[in-house]
């Protein structure tokens, strides 16, 4: 904000609707953070009861219904797992796209296709289709599917927005020194671009880790997290639920401060030595 | 499913790895040609059981590995959910905790597999309700989809219901309840005896019923009747004019803006309760414990029309069979043994076989829980909260008198498909 | 482009991609396909080449009703989060200056996309009830004597929602837009004397249409297809085309299920062509 320039009245105006939509966002949020601190005969609304930290103590015990760190479990594998093959298969298709190939345009509308079409329509799909099949559906195997139905698209977006802005004379440079595509890619390309794959690969575990409709119908004996989250509504009545989200919203904040300030870290040490690409960091 | 095959080393180092990620449902056969990794006891077998949230419960399974060693693993589902799994993944779970109007759609589908009652323990002390269908000897069975039409089919495999009594059981009763309408005695402000005063102009916008169609659309029912807006022939069965004429009324009735909401699921009633949105609803029984455990007055009011009642049990998957069918059996005789029926009784639900529950409940407990007698002293729910203080009756007063005063059983009908169209018309109005 | 590798190369590298879509998009999409055409009875499938389906579904009222009340959810929302998203994506475009800034106050935007949707969608209930945060601040004020009902489980709370929900969808797209405007431009029209005004109208708006269709399609997709919003914004007093297919696949009617999804994919697919017209997105992006 190191601006000369006085400041107009507009600045002043949308900052301050900024601000509001700041406020809307996190309106909610706020309400589940204050019920998460009810004592232990609280309810999921309003008049509070008590003040207390019994549910976060509670959120760790077993509940009467459900299980939290089963599904927790499998949710955080299925994001992890997603997120892994989301980056690399972005980043492959997105090498692929630098060049002409045939059925470019189609598979580039497939991936639009996959992003437009609702989500409980691909559920419905899969659940379907494992059923004519008289396969049994698990979440490591459809509902892995539909996630990255869902989670591909926006990596294969990323990594377009990526190359439109990425200069193949990095490239031309590290051949005409005698590196092979492979070392090229390896040395030159992958530094280049490693911030963005973080974000795909952030994007994807979050959309994983989230994702309830894809799940619904594919998920086969065992709940991931939304869907048990969905399925202890139907039995718990305490603000244990909002424990979890004001952790969950706690730990977010936290990761996104922490990569922050290894971002921070990296540029002012880039500064300091110049880039390290080529050193295989 | 053979699961006795022997595996090469290399194999059987895959399959380790497999099954860590996995989890333990390979076992199961779910996916095919797969040895056990885990020895042939009961000690050892897990059964993997989904239903909704009301009877899938932790303690249980707990319970049940202490005393069988069996593990349970128990997923909780919405009622919705329920059906669908138990129709179209019927490799995804070993025993189905179900209701039963689910029964009528689920076990023509051929998922789940009779239940050879010579195998059941204590199939003779089974309250009468799930088998004769007649509470006492003089009781008239009650409309809907009553348990005990559906309760017997005509042989070993067969996937037709029996009229009467055979020797294959579709389902073991677990849990069952009358229900009717939750009042806020605070805000209703006047008595209330009858389904309809949901309709009354005072309380609108602050009133709810069910949006689970086969429940929701009996809870309707009971209101038109005792409204005298429609006379049914048999409220459990309705001709395709009855629907007509009940869901056009309804729809009336949520145009005036008489309804606040239509809950699906438990919390929702209890919030809608707690909140203050609601004061008068059709309820569970547990939900109004739960609204009153949070501090806020409710009462689970019986109506002179009587009630509208639920059941719910275990069936049995089809591909069980050899040591995980042994266990099943194991594990329902157990369930009706009686620490689950006592356990489910100080909840305010019914358990299937009362001598048993009986015997593992206190006598002033089974008095406010069974008899409609006063608590002597404090009533105590199964996580040890007091939840009654001395003095009080249990509303709706003794087993025999709210299970004999069922009017109907929430029910799938011949004309399902079309009132399921008529409902979703309801909502979308 | 320049980068000498074999011809197979791109092949390879877009073949798990193309895979994954095919398995888990195209197989199952043309399932649905097929099975709209199945008869079913209580609890099967029956394998047929019928059109009971459609006729069920095209003839009745219900159904319009219940696409026009879909399409009125989308369109109030696209207006809405258009609005709101542009407005704050034209702030942290045009006058938020250090990216340090932008990161910092896009972050903060994110955050609550971490919590699970549906403990998001629960939270508003008691912030909107009728004894909730917001009635009883303003009765509190005196801004009102009696609580406001339509807060909660009305469409209303359900637009609400997915303002909530989706805003951010559409502040990404345009945002990035916004950043690869040359501020030369912007610059010459004011050496030229456009107003202000004119400069957003102009020169802003037209080169910020790629990522308006971008966000457009992402909040108009996804509610038309949502289910769960509607049902818990709107206590179940509201339907949805997706809420229908719940209903209908909860009673075992896959294929009543099957030929809704495929009316609504259809929908879906045309809406999305308009849009797409205006866009290139590959260039986009």
């Amino acid at each position: 904000m190191r601006d000369g320039r006085r400041r107009p009245l507009s600045f002043y105006l949308l900052a301050g609707f900024f601000g509001l939509f700041v406020l809307f966002l996190y309106g909610p949020t706020s309400t589940i953070v204050l019920l998460s601190f009810q004592g232990p005969s609280g309810g999921l609304t309003f008049p509070m009861n008590g003040v207390s930290l019994h549910w976060f103590g509670n959120l760790f015990e077993r509940q009467m219904v459900g299980d939290f760190a089963g599904s927790l479990q499998r949710s955080m594998l299925l994001g992890i797992v997603t997120m892994l093959v989301t980056v690399a298969v972005s980043f492959a298709a997105g090498l692929a796209f630098r060049k002409r190939f045939r059925g470019a345009t189609l598979v580039f509308y497939l991936a639009i296709a996959s992003l437009i079409v609702p989500s409980i329509l691909i559920s419905l799909g899969i659940g379907l289709l494992f059923r004519v099949l008289e396969w049994d559906p698990a979440w490591y195997s459809s509902a892995f599917g539909a996630h990255l139905s869902w989670t591909l698209p926006f990596g294969l977006l990323i990594m377009f927005a990526v190359f439109n802005r990425f200069s193949p004379s990095y490239e031309e440079a590290a051949r005409d020194l005698g590196a092979s595509p492979w070392q090229t890619i390896r040395h030159v390309v992958l530094p280049i671009v490693l911030p963005s794959l973080i974000g795909v690969g952030l994007f994807g575990f979050t959309l994983s880790y989230d994702e309830f409709a894809r799940s619904l119908y594919t998920s086969g004996t065992f709940n991931t997290l939304p869907l048990e989250i969905y399925g202890m509504t139907t039995n718990v009545t305490t603000p244990v639920l909002y424990a979890l989200g004001t952790v969950t919203t706690g730990v977010s904040f936290l990761v996104i401060a922490l990569s922050l300030a290894a971002f921070v870290v990296i540029r002012r040490r880039r500064a300091r030595f110049g880039s390290d690409a080529g050193r295989g960091v | 499913m053979s699961e006795k095959k022997t595996a090469g080393p290399g194999r059987r180092t895959m399959l380790k790895g497999t099954a860590a990620l996995a989890g333990t449902a390979l076992g199961s056969g779910a996916i095919g040609g797969f040895p056990t990794i885990w020895g042939q006891t009961t000690k050892n077998i897990t059964l993997r059981q989904f239903g909704t949230g009301v009877s899938n419960i932790n303690e249980i399974a707990d319970k049940c590995k202490a005393d069988l060693g069996i593990t349970l693993q128990m997923t909780a589902l919405d009622s919705d959910a329920v059906v669908q799994r138990a129709v179209t993944q019927p490799n995804s779970y070993d025993i189905a905790d179900i209701e039963y109007w689910m029964v009528k759609k689920v076990f023509p589908a051929n998922v789940l597999q009779a239940m050879d009652v010579k195998k059941i323990k204590y199939f003779d002390k089974i309250v009468p309700i799930f088998t004769t269908g007649k509470l006492k000897p003089d009781s008239v069975v009650a409309q809907g989809t009553a348990p005990s039409t559906v309760g017997f089919v005509e042989g070993a495999g067969s996937t037709k219901f029996a009229k009467g009594q055979t020797g294959w059981f579709t389902m073991i009763p677990t849990i069952y309840n009358a229900d009717t309408l939750g009042i806020r005695p605070d805000l209703v402000g006047r008595k209330i005896d009858s389904w309809k005063d949901m309709l009354d102009p005072k309380f609108k916008g602050k009133t709810s019923i069910l949006n689970i169609p086969s429940i929701g659309i009996m809870d309707a029912a009971m209101i038109c009747e005792s409204a005298g807006i429609v006379k049914y022939g048999d409220k459990g069965n309705m001709t395709k004019a009855e629907i007509d004429k009940t869901i056009d009324f309804l729809i009336k009735t949520k145009k005036e803006g008489q309804f606040r909401a239509f809950w699906k699921t438990f919390d929702e009633s209890v919030n809608l309760m707690a909140s203050g949105e609601v004061i008068i609803q059709s309820m569970w029984s547990p939900a109004v414990t739960a609204v009153r455990s949070k501090g806020v007055p409710c009462i689970y009011q019986p109506l002179k029309e009587g009630y509208r009642a639920w059941g719910g049990g275990l069936g049995l998957a089809k591909h069980l069979s050899g040591d995980k069918l042994a266990a099943a059996y194991d594990y329902i005789n157990w369930y009706m043994s009686g620490w689950v029926g006592a356990f489910l009784n100080r909840q305010g639900y019914y358990s299937a076989v009362l001598e048993t529950a009986k015997a593992n409940m206190s006598e002033d407990e089974w008095g406010y829980w069974m008899e409609g007698k006063p608590a002597k002293g404090e009533i105590k729910s199964p996580k040890g909260v007091v939840m009654e203080k001395p003095g009080a009756v249990r509303d709706g007063g003794s087993f025999y008198d709210r299970m004999g005063a069922v009017s109907c059983w929430n029910a799938v009908m011949d004309e399902d498909r079309y009132m399921v169209q008529k409902w979703n018309s309801f909502i979308a109005a | 482009m320049s980068v000498r590798s074999p011809n197979w190369v791109p092949y390879l590298q877009v073949a798990p991609l193309s895979l994954v879509f095919l398995v888990f998009l195209v197989v199952p999409i043309l399932t649905i396909v097929v099975v709209s055409f199945f008869d079913y009875d209580s609890t099967r499938l029956l394998p047929d080449f019928v059109l009971t389906n459609y006729e069920e579904l095209l003839s009745s009222s219900i159904t319009w009703r219940t696409y026009g009340q879909t399409l009125e959810f989308a369109l109030i929302t696209w207006i809405c989060t258009l609005l709101i998203g542009f407005t704050v994506a034209y702030f942290l475009a045009f006058h938020v200056r250090s990216t340090a800034w932008q990161t910092v106050l896009f972050l903060v935007c994110t955050i609550p996309f971490w919590t699970s949707n549906i403990i998001r969608m629960i939270s508003w209930i008691p912030f909107l009830g009728r004894n909730g945060v917001l009635n009883t601040a303003l009765q509190g004020a005196g801004v009102i004597d009696r609580p406001l009902e339509f807060l909660l489980f009305s469409d209303f709370a359900v637009v609400l929602a997915y303002v909530h929900l989706y805003t951010l969808f559409m502040v990404v797209p345009i945002f990035n837009s916004m950043m690869r405007i040359d501020r030369s431009l912007i610059e010459a029209a004011h050496d030229a004397g456009a107003s202000g005004r004119q400069i957003l109208w102009n020169v802003i708006i037209p080169l910020c249409k790629p990522g308006i269709a971008i966000g457009s399609i992402f909040v108009v997709t996804i509610v038309m297809g949502d289910f769960v919003t509607v049902r818990l914004m709107s206590g179940g007093q509201s339907a949805s085309v997706g809420l229908m297919m719940i209903n209908a696949m909860s009673l075992l009617q896959y294929p009543a299920a099957a030929a809704n999804a495929v009316v609504l994919l259809i929908l879906v697919l045309m809406t999305v062509a308009l849009m797409i017209r205006v866009v290139d997105i590959r260039r986009e992006l």
